[in-house]
């Protein structure tokens, strides 16, 4: 039994017109058990950037911590808000520091920066455990599901969606990719970040 | 083989874990007291490897004890689950980690309601309604999905209990035959005989 | 006393059934049974026991296992589907067979839609956990030996000499990598009866059995709800209600419950329930959703 896949778990992010999505299910699992079914994995770092912490659930709250503290610490120190950019940086560098004893998370991001015109530009960006950065133009995924996620989102995913298309998108790949996973499902949460607000629904999801 | 389990109700929460210390094949104790009250109003059980079980649970309670002392207030159960989970999580990276598994439940003087929280060695850390630790849980949790009822008198709650143990002690090959119970309401702990 | 005229003679009834089995041994040495179907096919039911296949290597046996055994070496190439979850029980109103639906691969669910209830014939059902295609073919395989049995014996084979009789054939090929669990369920002269076989080569005559990964999470509702004067319809809820608890709660267990129901005349299918569907709705009745938290937020 892989560490990795000790308590299961899968995110995607998608990016849309001027607005981007993450996802992800609500199972903690011990191995084959299911233990909850209300495990947040998604967490907003700043009003418009949202990270997805999949992997061991006890480096899932760790990370999460650390990442609250050394983004407040950036906001303090900069006296301005981190831009998705800078924090996907962070978190690739953050990783890096425990390259030979490393957190078993695969952390996914989403977010929209500003533009000098006045703009937003979508971002989305993932990295695997040791902090190897992987910026995507259209869809990245993480967690148990990942191969399933990737085959799904391959297939339905288009660019310049709508929010409210690609809150269709993300939610039908995500539900359909984690029938398919074992370890992964027990219901689902998405977050469909835009440039003037967040969208957060919970999604009925098989619960077997 | 170690088992406990625990469930939250109206306006309270019970706990319950086995009695037995073993070592190897042999049983050392049949009433050990795996119950640790963490503060007036906070219980939790420890179970896994011997030795780490006491030493982390005493450390934890000496710290929410130093914590009271300080402030003058406990540490309201979600911050003591926290807490503790930071501990778990910062000593499974260490050159010692400690191997214990915890359900930790509390009535919450504050907000008024029970809460309880299924932590294991790793740091895991999940709000549930129910929970169980060791080979019991794989029977306990599906009769628990089926009998809990998070609005039910504490006599239904400790009958829904009773059905935990007494399933566990049918099917489980070695499962023990003591249980220790205690419950925390807005008065405070107290032992209960099932 | 008529040993060496029986041996000589050309016109002895002896001589006959020899002169025709030479014939037909010819025109299988012509023929091989593998020119008519597959070497472990039922065609050879006639000469006995059907022949397999063995590696060609010094110990098959640990061979089979190096490739096959997904607990020692989970990325080895041959993985054998897994996990699972079955229950039967005897009541007053006969045998109750329920099963789960999910075939897994590691952690890919390669399918939602396996039939683990094996029909052996109209009075006889088998189980499947473990090796699907060991359970598959050694139960249909049980099922030709039924028929055989009747035919000779102008009466149906009784569970327990049904069950025996794979119990036997599987000990048979013990320590040769056979992975079967199951429930030999039927009614006979003796009524409902339920026995439980493995390829370890354990058989257990029993009241109530759940067998699979998710089998702990089934005894669990399982013996809370169990009593021998059960209803029918009673029967069937617990069933049911079991094999959603397991599919719930094991990773490995799930997608749907196919519902059997034993009675004197021979067995009845029930239905196929969506584990989903009775987690939030329940069986259908209006009694509510089976889910913990569909019934809890209902109450409030």
């Amino acid at each position: 039994m892989s560490i990795m896949s000790h308590n299961g778990g899968s995110v995607i992010a998608m990016v849309g017109k001027d607005c981007v999505a993450i996802a992800s299910d609500l199972r903690l699992g011990n191995e084959a058990m299911g233990i909850s079914s209300n495990f947040q994995r998604i967490f907003p770092v700043s009003d418009r950037i949202y990270l997805g912490l999949p992997g061991l659930a006890t480096d899932v709250a760790t990370l999460r911590e650390k990442f609250r503290f050394r983004v407040n610490m950036y906001t303090i120190k900069e006296e301005r808000e981190i831009k998705p950019e800078t924090f996907a940086h962070l978190v690739s560098s953050t990783l890096y520091e425990h390259r030979f004893g490393p957190y078993f998370i695969e952390p996914v991001m989403a977010g929209i920066s500003k533009t000098p015109t006045g703009g937003v530009k979508p971002f989305i960006a993932a990295t695997d455990l040791i902090g190897c950065l992987n910026f995507a133009k259209d869809f990245v995924v993480a967690g148990t599901a990942s191969d399933k996620l990737y085959g799904v989102a391959e297939g339905l995913w288009e660019p310049d969606l709508e929010p409210e298309d690609l809150f269709e998108t993300i939610s039908q790949t995500l539900l359909n990719a984690v029938d398919r996973d074992a370890f992964s499902g027990w219901g689902a949460l998405v977050h469909v970040i835009t440039k003037d607000k967040v969208i957060t629904r919970t999604l009925k999801g098989r619960m077997d | 083989m170690e088992n406990s389990f625990a469930l939250v109700g109206k306006g309270y929460l019970i706990v319950a874990a086995d009695t037995t210390a073993a070592r190897s094949i042999v049983k050392m104790k049949s009433d050990q007291d795996k119950i640790k009250a963490l503060s007036p109003h906070l219980l939790m059980t420890y179970s896994g490897e011997p030795g780490d079980t006491l030493q982390f649970a005493e450390f934890v309670e000496r710290n929410i004890r130093l914590y009271q002392i300080r402030n003058l207030y406990p540490l309201r159960p979600s911050a003591a689950a926290s807490w503790i989970r930071r501990s778990l999580a910062e000593s499974l990276r260490s050159r010692h980690p400690y191997s214990v598994n915890l359900l930790l439940g509390g009535y919450d003087i504050a907000s008024d309601d029970p809460h309880l929280y299924w932590i294991d060695y790793l740091g895991t850390l999940s709000e549930v309604p129910f929970a169980a630790h060791g080979y019991g849980a794989y029977f306990a949790l599906s009769l628990l999905d089926r009998y809990h009822d998070p609005n039910a008198t504490l006599e239904e709650g400790l009958a829904t209990l009773k059905r935990c143990i007494d399933e566990v002690s049918k099917r489980l090959v070695v499962s023990p035959d003591k249980y220790k119970v205690k419950v925390v309401d807005k008065d405070g702990i107290r032992d209960v005989e099932l | 006393m008529n040993t060496f005229v029986d041996l000589y003679s050309t016109t002895s009834a002896t001589a006959q059934l020899r002169r025709a089995q030479k014939i037909t041994e010819e025109e299988n040495e012509e023929f091989s049974d593998g020119s008519w179907g597959s070497q472990a096919g039922f065609g050879t039911i006639v000469k006995g026991g059907p022949s397999f296949m063995v590696p060609n290597v010094p110990d098959p046996t640990s061979f089979l296992r190096l490739h096959t055994d997904d607990h020692a070496d989970p990325s080895c190439r041959i993985k054998i589907q897994h996990g699972t979850t079955t229950l039967a029980f005897r009541f007053q109103g006969g045998v109750i067979v329920a099963v789960d639906s999910r075939a897994t691969a590691g952690s890919y669910i390669a399918s939602g839609t396996v039939k683990k209830v094996i029909e052996i014939n109209p009075y006889l059902l088998g189980t499947m956990a473990g090796g699907a295609a060991d359970c598959q073919y050694w139960e249909t395989y049980l099922g030709m030996h039924c028929r055989l049995h009747e035919l000779r014996n102008r009466e149906r084979i009784s569970v327990s000499a049904a069950s025996k009789y794979l119990s036997n054939l599987v000990y048979s090929y013990k320590g040769m990598g056979l992975s079967m669990g199951t429930m030999i369920c039927g009614w006979d002269k003796t009524g409902p009866a339920v026995f439980y076989v493995d390829s370890d080569g354990t058989r257990m005559k029993g009241d109530l059995f759940s067998v699979g990964s998710g089998s702990t999470f089934a005894y669990g509702v399982l013996d809370q709800g169990y009593r021998w004067d059960l209803t029918d319809e009673e029967a069937q809820e617990l069933g049911r209600r079991s094999i959603y608890a397991a599919g719930h709660r094991d990773a490995f267990s799930g997608n749907t419950c196919n519902l059997y129901h034993v009675k004197e005349n021979g067995w009845q299918f029930v239905g196929n329930y969506d584990i989903a569907k009775m987690h939030y709705e329940g069986n259908g009745t209006g009694a509510g959703p089976y889910g913990y938290e569909p019934r809890i937020t209902g109450e409030n």
